[in-house]
């Protein structure tokens, strides 16, 4: 600032120095209501001096005598030049108000509407920047960035979907994603492939009003996304590139076997002082496993283990290159761009790596016929790893990665290992059935005297089945489209639009030869999918304006069709680690080889009405009937109709007086969306084989078929239909600074979709239903605020913050629903309350002593549960008062739902610097974290046993349990219920930008370098033991939108760092 | 423009056809509601309600040999999950929420709604009024014959399913129709009658109407499938198991005098997979290796783990881990001669003693051949012997047994108590990890009177403390540990799952849980 300053003086020195010089005044006025213009910016051409209008719109300035020209600029208004001849000394300019309202142009389902003209939920998000965070989704880079939609890294790995929800949970079937729209074709992983340098903006559409055109798919929300076209200019290159690295945020703090064991002797020596409890006898503070797996870490690796985790992570490369070129004459625009982006998981295997090619040709054939060509090939190639991170979190330090030749002379003394290598992976089972014996950490001397184990596992270690095995999946992937638009008459366009969409994915699962447990073949499941999607749409679109009144209406119809082919084989056995085709496999696995066609259509007709008058009054109506093969006879056709009306009251003429308000619109939707998103066949009971062998010997397969084991149909499915109500408000005061949007929305879904858990009983454990509803309400609040825009240093903010809470109002014929998870934990779904509730005992801190639990059982308190009257052990808590403690004390323990979400992006430029930075966050809301009920991490995680219980005397915290106990198995309690907010310095870019006349000598139009940082800073709340509040399961039960909040070894936040390089010519 | 409405007219007829575009049906599976319609796809549906009986076996051995004094979890200072719920079972004190429990539950009523699917598209139904099982009329090609033939194999299965159930659970759910999920919300428990009821028709319905002949007139093809004689050797058990011993006794000598079955000549040979489907077998669950979908996984689950490929490719899981007690051999001075059972039935790894007895020679992993046993001759002999009580005939009986087994023939016995004793021990002995002990030791509290199941059962925690039960991080003592085993929990809970799902009706828990 201070240097600015200076700046500032030293210019104004100089140009009072400057000798021979004329002064122009006059004064600036808004052409459309007259008002004259305070603070103006007016600059001399090809100089650095300026000055801007007072006030009452006047201004003088000083410039050379011969002819200049003057730039005049201010928010909310074009840009005007004006040459002033070398005689002119007074000018008066009339400003015309430029931009959003009438200029800007928002996307909308199947057309294009004026900014101003819009009447649904509509965010608009458009960033030149887009594509400098360190990111290679699209999904990814908008987080925090767009009120209502909320984004949740649920996985670190590389090229992993978040999970992408608009405006809360609509849908309750586990398809509850929105639908992603790019260039008017709906593409299922559109936000994965779309490269984000081709992005010219994207949509969200968020009421039912907006999304109803799309009917059945509407339900959850539309993304639109738009790509770059190109303009009528001479040939323009952009050249991009950012190399980078990323390293995780935060990790586990584990113990190794060494200080495991001097933790119980530790503890032990304090027991040891407690009377109350009897003195731990050797035999009791450890297992010989344990002091066995000391024994070796002490006497082969000086008492220092293997870190596991080092094992695990490493540090990813990212690295993102664009080229593209884009031009055009009059008939004929091309935007051709190619892309590379690579990015490495922080987990070793982690890969992700893709190539995109975008081609999109505008060609107006005749002035009435124009085309539009998309063509976008792509590749990519993803690499997971084969085995968790939470393994290697949870393996014990004491077992090395390799052998060398002191653990060989160990394990050689078993013949059975006697063949092993240097160099080879040291397995848990090779330590087995030894003798050990040692010093313990209290100096007594450990001597079982036969043998033992060390580590019992069959399983080798991770580090070895991730050497071991590949697990890959390649795509090839052609987006096409085109379309022709015809100028039928004034106003009445058709237009025809065909588009091809083709995923091939080849995937191969490979294990070596004794990959994962010694004696096992070599194994490869090779999967073959095909996905071809085919539409078709015609539409019309007819514009008419009579004196003030515009109308817009639109009426097509479209078919599509996804035809999808599965194939996967499994062979084994293969001559060679290194040949990896089906064909040499010594033997298919027949239960593991498979394929499977299916063909899905669906049917539509829809219309709108678009009605203004003076762009004052809006109205806007449209309905699409949907027809489609996922349901049954009789419940394949739904309609999706929606209302929706404006009032533009800046435009009333009492508002003109109203000097500090430039935009006030008041906007009202109704509308119905649908969810079609679920299995094929639902209405049906499929069957799948299930032979078996008769016969004498060792008899015949016999050919046989049985029903899924794990779903019943429904043949009564039909559509889940969401109503919603929007009402918005957009305002921009003190000349178009500040720009606040509100909207708040009351929806209510029926039908609801969803895999019902049912009595096992019933041969299933769950079946497909359609019953009851689920009502969201919520309030988003957008800001945008241009805090400074002076010549040289300028300022602006955009902020979010929303809101969603939902109920459910019915459950058919049931009072609440109860589903398992993954650990049997509970989940509760009951009218009248949020979707999802934790259900489970309360807690209050732990039991004492013995002494407090005769006390209590003395009172009467008891129980038929297993364990749980013991010391150090969780105390639940009797709720309802009866002194049983049984399934009646379950009770609600919190609920996944945040308060509210929010983002501030701060974007600021210094003369050639600028630096924007991100701040994203959730508040409120809570998670299940699974990992204390896991006995390894309880073990090793310092996380769960600091504190700790140890006796009466010494009880820790009062608070925290002794895992090392007999204690109840797989009860939910609120002891693992932790708060999930979270807030983070989600992304952080500066850049320098050269000055034009520095770099003129290359051709060059621009050059910029940037720096940008993801994840800089993660606040995690308090309470909260694991390491990414982010992180959940989302496979198994967690499949269903009934059960979730679930999260269990999650991975770490990976913190990426990026240099980047942006070049126009 | 004339082009264009040509264009119409093409897109009005594309649409036209389209109506038939969403009507879409599975082209890579058959479905359920368009595939009964004559004699073979009622063969095939019967073919995978027998492939359904390999399911919960897998967890079976888990509510039973595990419970009983025969197996234990193998590793007390694992803190695996599994490990902990193979523990929680061992010791009387599962979760109610169980999974493997849960499993074995789920599992078996899957197969229960297969094999309801069979008999209604056969249209023979049971009527629980009065426990009969009827053919009604049928829309479907399927001759009476055929009906006969199918039906009487679907209701061995069927029984075979619920004798485990209403031994495991007690009075189960009665469901002997296709229910869906939303009506077998209405259907509370039945009594342990009840479900014996709909057991005896089943099996009745097999012996009346499935095949009679001889072993030895057998078409070869049908080797594996239930036939009047396995359904009589099964009443037989239903019987004894009821404290009918006079109703099992005609049962079993008709079986032993007139189907053909016997003994092998030696125990090894009654198992081996180059002698599948001898003539000591009366019904197995049958396994098929060469990765054909059918493999048994047990030599996998019960090699001992971390063993490499030392005794099963792929290494093994360590499940099932035999006691101490049970091998002989390693206990010392019990008999002159050596049971040749023993070290058929296991083996010693590093100390480790693990279940050998379905071990086969498997290239892949959990591919083994071996069938499962579920009624053999040998049971039917034995079964005779305890209808029967203390008689000459009955000792020449487990006689028969021993002396197969390689032993001396029992000579000295005098009293009731003695006798009751040298049979439950020759069933132990013979039937070792077939999944009968448990069994056994509930229904000797009724055909005995001398075997206390529960005393059996602490008598066993006492043998086994000092070597595995005081070898847990912070053990239970022994009293704590027997005191776990109460006659309550002799059945298994409900799960809880069950209870928590069904909010249309109260299900009762059995007491104890």
């Amino acid at each position: 600032m201070k240097k600015g300053f200076y700046t500032l003086v030293f210019l104004f020195a100089v140009l009072i120095g400057q000798a021979q010089k004329r002064e122009i005044t006059g004064t600036v006025t808004n052409k459309t209501t007259g008002e004259k213009l305070e603070g103006v910016n007016i600059v001399v051409d090809k100089s650095k001096s300026g000055t801007s209008t007072k006030k009452d719109g006047t201004f003088t300035i000083s410039v050379k005598p011969s002819k200049v020209t003057l730039i005049f600029s201010s928010i909310g208004f074009a840009t005007q030049m004006l040459q002033i001849d070398k005689n002119t000394n007074e000018v008066n300019v009339q400003m015309v108000p430029s931009i959003s309202d009438n200029a800007e142009v928002v996307v909308i389902g199947y057309g294009t509407q004026r900014r101003g003209d819009v009447t649904g939920a509509i965010t608009k998000f458009k960033d030149d920047k887009l594509d400098e965070a360190p990111v290679v989704r699209l999904d990814q880079a908008l987080q925090g960035k767009i009120a209502g939609v909320q984004i949740q890294n649920l996985s670190s790995e590389a090229g992993a979907p978040p999970k992408v929800t608009v405006r809360g949970i609509s849908s309750i079937y586990a398809g509850a994603s929105p639908l992603v729209v790019v260039d008017g074709q709906p593409v299922p992983d559109g936000l994965a492939y779309v490269n984000m340098a081709d992005v010219e903006s994207v949509e969200i559409l968020k009421d039912a009003a907006s999304a109803a055109i799309y009917g059945s798919r509407g339900a959850s929300g539309v993304i639109l996304i738009t790509t770059k076209a190109g303009k009528s200019e001479k040939a323009k290159y952009v050249f991009k590139y950012s190399i980078g690295a990323k390293q995780d945020y935060k990790r586990y703090d584990v113990f190794t076997s060494t200080e495991y064991l001097n933790n119980l002797y530790y503890e032990a020596s304090l027991k040891a002082q407690d009377p109350s409890v009897p003195t731990p006898t050797e035999a009791t503070i450890a297992t010989n496993n344990e002091r066995s797996g000391y024994v070796i870490e002490n006497a082969l690796f000086g008492g220092k283990g293997t870190n596991w985790q080092d094992q695990a992570l490493r540090t990813g490369m990212f690295q993102n290159i664009l080229l593209s070129v884009s031009g055009g004459k009059s008939d004929v625009k091309y935007y051709i761009s190619g892309g590379y982006q690579k990015d490495q998981g922080l987990m070793r295997n982690s890969e992700y790596d893709r190539f995109n090619v975008r081609t999109r040709i505008d060609v107006n054939l005749t002035s009435k016929v124009k085309l539009v060509v998309n063509i976008n090939p792509s590749y990519s190639r993803r690499e997971s790893p084969s085995i968790n991170y939470t393994t290697f979190v949870r393996y014990q330090s004491f077992l090395p990665v390799k052998h060398n030749a002191a653990t060989l002379g160990l394990v050689g003394q078993n013949p059975q290992w006697s063949t092993l290598n240097v160099g080879d992976f040291a397995q848990p089972r090779h330590f087995n059935n030894l003798y050990y014996a040692g010093y313990m950490p209290n100096g007594s001397y450990w001597d079982p005297g036969g043998l033992s184990d060390a580590f019992n596992s069959s399983t080798n270690s991770p580090s070895s089945i991730l050497n071991n095995t590949l697990i890959e999946n390649k795509e090839y992937r052609l987006q096409s489209s085109a379309d022709l638009t015809i100028k039928l008459f004034k106003g009445l366009d058709f237009k025809s639009l065909s588009t091809m969409y083709i995923n091939k994915s080849n995937g191969l699962n490979w294990s070596n030869r004794n990959a994962e447990a010694d004696g096992l073949v070599s194994r490869g499941v090779f999967t073959d999918n095909m996905f071809v999607d085919l539409l078709s749409e015609q539409t019309l679109t007819y514009n008419k304006v009579v004196k003030d009144h515009n109308f817009n209406v639109l009426a097509g119809f479209t078919v599509q069709t996804t035809k999808t082919k599965k194939d996967q084989v499994t062979g084994l056995d293969f001559p060679s680690d290194n040949i990896r085709t089906y064909n040499n496999a010594s033997i298919i696995d027949k239960a593991s080889t498979f394929g499977s066609t299916n063909t899905v259509a669906l049917i539509s007709y829809l219309g709108r009405v678009n009605y203004n008058y003076k762009s004052k009054y809006l109205i806007s109506a449209s309905f699409r009937t949907d027809g489609s093969s996922y349901f049954g006879p009789g419940n394949k056709w739904g309609t999706f109709p929606s209302v929706s009306a404006g009032w533009a009251m800046d435009k009333e003429k009492f508002m003109n007086k109203v000097k500090w308000i430039s935009k006030l619109k008041w906007r009202a939707s109704y509308g119905v969306s649908g969810n079609n998103r679920i299995l094929d066949f639902g209405f049906l009971d499929l069957l799948y084989t299930s032979n078996y062998a008769f016969g004498s010997g060792t008899g015949n397969v016999n050919t046989g078929q049985s029903t899924s084991s794990t779903i019943r149909s429904n043949k009564d499915i039909t559509w889940e239909s969401t109503f919603q109500a929007n009402y918005g408000m957009d305002l921009s005061i003190l000349k178009g600074r500040l720009g606040i949007t509100v909207d708040y929305y009351n929806s209510k879904t029926d039908k609801l979709l969803l895999q019902q858990a049912t009595v096992a009983y019933s041969g299933v454990p769950a079946s497909w239903n359609n019953i009851g509803s689920l009502k969201n309400t919520g309030i988003e609040l957008q800001l945008n605020s241009i805090n400074v825009t002076k010549r040289n240093f300028k300022w602006s903010t955009a902020a979010n913050i929303s809101h969603t809470q939902n109920k459910i109002l019915e459950l058919g014929q049931e009072s609440f629903l109860l589903n398992e998870g993954e650990r049997n934990e509970l989940y509760l779904n009951k009218v009248g309350l949020p979707l999802i509730q934790f259900y489970g005992y309360k807690t209050d801190g732990i039991w004492l002593s013995q002494t407090e639990i005769d006390a209590a059982q003395a009172n009467g308190l008891s129980s038929q549960l297993s364990n749980v009257f013991v010391p150090g052990q969780l105390k639940l808590v009797d709720i309802n008062g009866d002194n049983v403690i049984d399934i009646k004390d379950r009770t609600v323990l919190g609920s996944p739902y945040p308060d509210f979400t929010w983002g501030v992006t701060n974007t600021i430029t210094y003369n050639q610097f600028d630096l924007s930075f991100t701040f994203q966050g959730v508040q409120g809301g809570s998670l299940i974290n699974g990992d204390p009920n896991y006995d390894d991490v309880k073990k090793l995680v310092r996380n769960y046993n600091t504190n700790r219980y140890i006796s009466p005397l010494f009880p820790g915290d009062g608070k925290t349990p002794n895992y090392n106990k007999a204690a109840f198995n797989w009860l939910l309690t609120d002891y693992v219920i932790e708060d999930a907010s979270y807030y983070a310095l989600r992304e952080i870019n500066l850049g320098y930008k050269f000055p034009d006349d520095k770099i003129k000598f290359a051709k060059i139009s621009s050059l910029r370098l940037y720096l940008s940082a993801q994840n800089l800073y993660f606040h995690t709340a308090k309470g909260y033991r694991g390491i990414n509040p982010e992180s959940r399961i989302t496979s198994g039960p967690y499949g269903s939108a009934l059960v979730g909040g679930y999260q269990r070894g999650s991975f770490p936040i990976p913190q990426t760092f990026v240099f980047g390089v942006d070049l126009n010519f | 423009m004339k082009k264009l409405s040509l264009y119409f007219i093409a897109s009005i007829i594309a649409l036209t056809s389209c109506n038939k575009m969403i009507d879409v049906y599975p082209s890579s599976n058959l479905y359920d509601q368009a595939f009964y319609q004559n004699t073979s796809d009622v063969e095939k549906a019967l073919t995978g309600c027998y492939n359904g009986m390999q399911k919960p076996l897998y967890n079976e051995w888990e509510v039973t040999e595990l419970r009983s004094d025969n197996t234990l979890m193998g590793s007390p200072t694992s803190g695996s999950s599994d490990n902990r719920e193979f523990s929680d079972l061992d010791m009387f004190m599962p979760a109610t929420s169980h999974s493997g429990m849960y499993d074995y539950w789920l599992n078996t009523y899957y197969n229960i709604y297969n094999v309801n699917k069979v008999m209604s598209n056969l249209e023979v139904n049971y009527h629980q009024e009065d426990g009969s099982i009827t053919y009604d009329s049928i829309s479907i090609p399927v001759t009476l014959q055929d009906r006969k033939r199918l039906s009487s194999q679907a209701s061995f299965i069927r029984a075979y399913h619920y004798f485990n159930l209403v031994r495991l659970f007690g009075g189960v759910f009665l469901i002997d129709k296709p229910v869906s999920p939303a009506e077998a919300k209405y259907i509370n428990r039945s009594s342990v009658d009840e479900i014996y009821k709909l057991i005896i028709a089943d099996l009745q319905n097999t012996i009346d109407n499935g095949a009679t002949a001889n072993y030895n007139a057998i078409n070869p093809n049908d080797f594996g499938r239930a036939n009047s004689w396995a359904a009589k050797a099964m009443m037989a058990k239903v019987y004894l198991t009821l404290n009918r011993k006079t109703d099992a006794i005609a049962l079993l000598q008709d079986v032993i005098s007139n189907s053909g079955y016997g003994l092998q000549a030696t125990y090894s040979n009654v198992f081996s997979t180059n002698n599948e489907m001898n003539n000591e077998i009366m019904f197995a669950v049958r396994y098929k290796s060469g990765k054909v979908g059918l493999g048994s996984p047990f030599a996998n689950l019960f090699a001992p783990s971390g063993s490499g490929q030392a005794i099963v490719n792929g290494d093994g899981k360590g499940y099932n881990y035999p006691a101490k007690e049970l091998f002989r051999k390693t206990q010392g001075g019990y008999d002159t001669l050596v049971d040749k059972r023993d070290d058929f039935n296991m083996s010693i790894y590093f100390g480790k003693i693990y279940v050998k007895k379905y071990i086969s020679n498997l290239i892949y992993e959990n591919d083994g051949e071996n069938d499962w046993p579920v009624i053999r001759y040998a049971d039917v002999l034995l079964m005779l012997a305890e209808a029967q009580g203390f008689t000459p005939n009955s000792v020449a009986l487990i006689n028969q047994i021993k002396t197969r087994a390689g032993l001396l023939p029992l000579t000295n016995i005098t009293t009731e108590a003695a006798f009751e004793k040298a049979l439950s021990d020759e069933r132990r002995w013979e039937f070792a990890f077939e999944n009968q002990r448990w069994f056994d030791l509930v229904r000797f509290k009724t055909t005995t009177n001398s075997i206390d199941p529960i005393a059996v059962l602490k008598n066993h925690f006492s043998n086994m403390y000092s070597t595995h039960y005081a070898q847990y991080p912070q053990p239970l003592s022994l009293i704590e540990l027997q005191n776990l085993i109460t006659p309550e929990k002799l059945l298994l809970p409900i799960p809880q799952r069950e209870i928590d799902i069904n909010t249309t009706i109260i299900i009762p828990q059995n007491p104890g849980y």
